[in-house]
């Protein structure tokens, strides 16, 4: 008995405050997180945009998408086609991460509705070392995976950065950056390819 | 009336201890980890401030509130458990209404919970004394924690992109003008030189008025 009082006179202050600001941030989550989420959608939207030029609208058409991601490791993410004018297929758009040099990267990545090219890619989020791997930001790196046909990529240290192919001219000063961002591309889109085959809606199912 | 006047000196010297006798960054050196993360533009540096601000108020309410039943024992972890609260809820209002600042400031703004400013004036003032004086030491330490961020972040981003604030101040080179960025002054080297200067600066100013 003595012992239970003990344990109350030394805690109630911590249990108490434990509860009202446990509750202080429930409620401000509640109040807070639809606008939030409205916030990461549309920063999505607007980048999926940016790359799918034609697009009027999209749809998630796989919900979910099971990506393997090596080591056991299973990305999740969902698949969305972009619809163009006159209820054309525009191309397709889904988010894709892996690790960088000091975080993870998030990207959009978006091809064409054959899913035979990609359109590109726009950062979603990133903390890569600024003027080094924060230029995987820049259209001078970013502009040679448009229009590469959507099979492996290799990073190459010099080239041609202009060529459209499928060797990718790594920043100088950047190049694990550089590697992490082909290495989230070629872990994506073969598994993309796949299941968009799979539901008929890319090859000769369509 | 003598009474009335120590009173409002002891409120005044409070203060304006935060702003310059006991600044956290240039006199304590506390809170370093934003102070080189976050000063590499003013908007940031502003916005950081402001969070730190918010807790540090906050969290000094609270703290004097509690002050007389809290156990020694138990005491930081009460504080830990305040200043957590508010920083998270600083966190879900900057990603609800500043979304791209919060972004730019990543993991930082939830690091303000291991932010020794914060649990240094909840241990040295707010436990100590009471509501008003405990209000007033969160603004002077607050207010001068973001000004030297601003300070600090002022003259990076000048010196890395001739602007502050965005505002073009020095004409760029290839835009005909005779400024070249110093690219250096963005990254943490450009923290780390500003700082060390800064220091010294204020040292100097310190010991030239004792």
């Amino acid at each position: 008995m003595f012992r239970i009082k003990h344990f109350i006179e030394q805690s109630w202050l911590l249990v108490v405050s434990a509860f009202v600001f446990g509750l202080l941030i429930a409620v401000t989550n509640a109040a807070l997180s639809g606008r939030i989420t409205a916030n990461d959608e549309d920063k999505l939207y607007n980048l999926m945009r940016g790359l799918i030029v034609d697009a009027k609208d999209f749809e998630t058409v796989i919900k979910e998408a099971q990506i393997p991601g090596g080591k056991g490791k299973v990305n999740q993410t969902d698949i969305y086609r972009a619809i163009g004018s006159g209820e054309r297929n525009a191309g397709f758009a889904f988010a894709a991460v892996g690790a960088g040099f000091a975080d993870k990267i998030k990207l959009v990545i978006a091809v064409d509705g054959e899913c035979e090219k990609f359109f590109g890619f726009k950062v979603l989020s990133s903390n890569e070392t600024p003027g080094f791997g924060s230029r995987i930001k820049e259209d001078e790196f970013g502009g040679q995976f448009r229009g590469v046909p959507t099979g492996a990529l290799e990073v190459i240290k010099t080239g041609d950065a202009e060529k459209i192919d499928s060797q990718i001219v790594a920043i100088s000063g950047a190049t694990v950056s550089s590697e992490a961002v082909v290495k989230i591309f070629n872990t994506y889109i073969g598994e993309i390819k796949r299941q968009l085959q799979e539901k008929g809606l890319i090859g000769n199912g369509k | 009336m003598a009474n009335e006047t120590s009173n409002s000196s002891v409120i005044g010297q409070t203060f304006i201890a935060g702003l310059w006798r006991e600044n956290p960054v240039f006199r304590l050196l506390l809170g370093m980890c934003p102070t080189l993360a976050v000063t590499a533009a003013v908007k940031p540096a502003l916005t950081m401030g402001l969070c730190v601000i918010f807790v540090l108020f906050c969290s000094n309410i609270v703290v004097s509130l509690m002050r007389n039943l809290l156990k020694p024992h138990l005491r930081i972890l009460m504080f830990t458990l305040t200043i957590s609260t508010f920083v998270t809820i600083a966190d879900l209002f900057l990603k609800a209404f500043q979304p791209r600042m919060s972004e730019t400031l990543g993991p930082y703004v939830p690091l303000i919970i291991v932010n020794c400013i914060i649990i240094c004036r909840a241990e040295a003032c707010a436990s100590k004394n009471g509501l008003f004086i405990s209000i007033v030491d969160a603004i002077g330490m607050g207010i001068g924690f973001t000004a030297t961020l601003c300070v600090l972040a002022g003259i990076r981003e000048l010196l890395s992109t001739g602007a502050i604030f965005e505002i073009q101040i020095l004409p760029l080179g290839e835009t005909g003008g005779w400024f070249v960025p110093w690219a250096a002054m963005s990254m943490p080297v450009g923290a780390f030189i500003t700082l060390g200067l800064l220091l010294g600066l204020v040292n100097i100013i310190s010991r030239r008025k004792t």
